[in-house]
């Protein structure tokens, strides 16, 4: 079979057969080493975002969610002053208090009654409506 | 096909061994290809170079689809490709003629010594280099027409019908040959 009469077969035979030589070969070899060692490093995230087109448009979405976050952050809710009123009793208070307490202590009921009727007599403004007593012997039954 | 998984696999892993074995396995076989594309053996070499470098930089992410040596043949292809659009603007700007051949390191010479291998090369030489590189990356590099459109970024129907033409001319260079 002539060669023109397959080219095909022609070409594949014709396949030419270069050797490289020693000094070729250190050539390439140290330069592809130097290469391999350059990466040998590992890609910095500077640079997977700058070489990345993926990683380019994670870091800006990354970047606008943390702004966004950032702007919408609700303010921290104000802290009210405790009501020292709700705490702590008016003085007046706290004295009456005190003295019907002291008043229930020596004489109960009676001493209380007897101390309001008192403090009444004194203000001038006695109510007229009923005495502790009476109150307690409506409710109870006493 | 198991050997070069595992040293794609190693060489992943910045083995300097792995890369020297991958590029003693092919070495030959790629500069037999650059040749041919280039008909210029200095040319070739410096291709082969630049291929294993970028190569080597790859390590720890070089992912495998197809062969390696497929893989590292379009790559050299690719690289042919534009050193010989450069040397033939360099060629055009100085008015030059070819000069293949008369080199001592003509590729020719230094090929297998066989006068069908020498009468191929310089058959091929006389075909358009988008002819010649289809050829040679069809039946010396045994790339399918698919891979090949796919690594030169052309229709498979491209391919095919450059093979074809290709072959075409390179028998009517042969007929007219034998015939004078």
């Amino acid at each position: 079979m002539k060669p023109t009469d397959n080219s095909e077969n022609f070409v594949r035979r014709g396949k030419a057969k270069v050797a490289t030589d020693p000094q070729m070969d250190k050539r390439v070899l140290d330069d592809s080493f130097a290469a391999m060692d350059e990466t040998a490093a590992g890609p910095s995230i500077v640079r997977m975002i700058a070489h990345g087109r993926a990683a380019k448009i994670v870091a800006a979405a990354v970047i606008i969610i943390a702004v966004g976050l950032l702007m919408n952050q609700p303010e921290p809710p104000e802290q009210k002053p405790p009501n020292i009123g709700n705490v702590t009793k008016s003085p007046v208070e706290m004295l009456s208090a005190m003295s019907l307490n002291m008043a229930y202590r020596r004489g109960g009921l009676e001493a209380m009654d007897d101390l309001s009727n008192e403090a009444f007599e004194k203000l001038g403004s006695k109510p007229a409506g009923v005495s502790v007593r009476e109150l307690l012997t409506g409710s109870n039954g006493v | 096909m198991i050997d070069e998984k595992i040293l794609v696999w190693k060489f992943n892993r910045k083995s300097k061994d792995a890369l020297r074995r991958i590029y003693e396995k092919y070495k030959d076989d790629l500069l037999g290809l650059a040749v041919t594309l280039l008909r210029d053996r200095s040319l070739a070499e410096d291709v082969v170079h630049d291929v294993f470098v970028s190569f080597a930089r790859t390590a720890g992410r070089f992912t495998l689809s197809g062969s390696l040596r497929g893989y590292l043949s379009t790559c050299v292809a690719n690289c042919a490709r534009d050193r010989n659009r450069l040397k033939s603007r360099l060629d055009v700007g100085l008015d030059a003629v070819e000069d293949v051949g008369t080199d001592s390191d003509d590729p020719i010479e230094s090929a297998a010594g066989s006068e069908e291998a020498q009468r191929l090369q310089e058959v091929l030489g006389r075909l358009p280099y988008e002819q010649r590189e289809i050829i040679v990356l069809h039946l010396h590099q045994e790339m399918r027409f698919r891979e090949i459109a796919e690594a030169l970024g052309i229709s498979i129907n491209t391919a095919q019908s450059r093979y074809r033409y290709g072959l075409e001319k390179l028998r009517s260079i042969l007929n007219s040959t034998v015939t004078k």
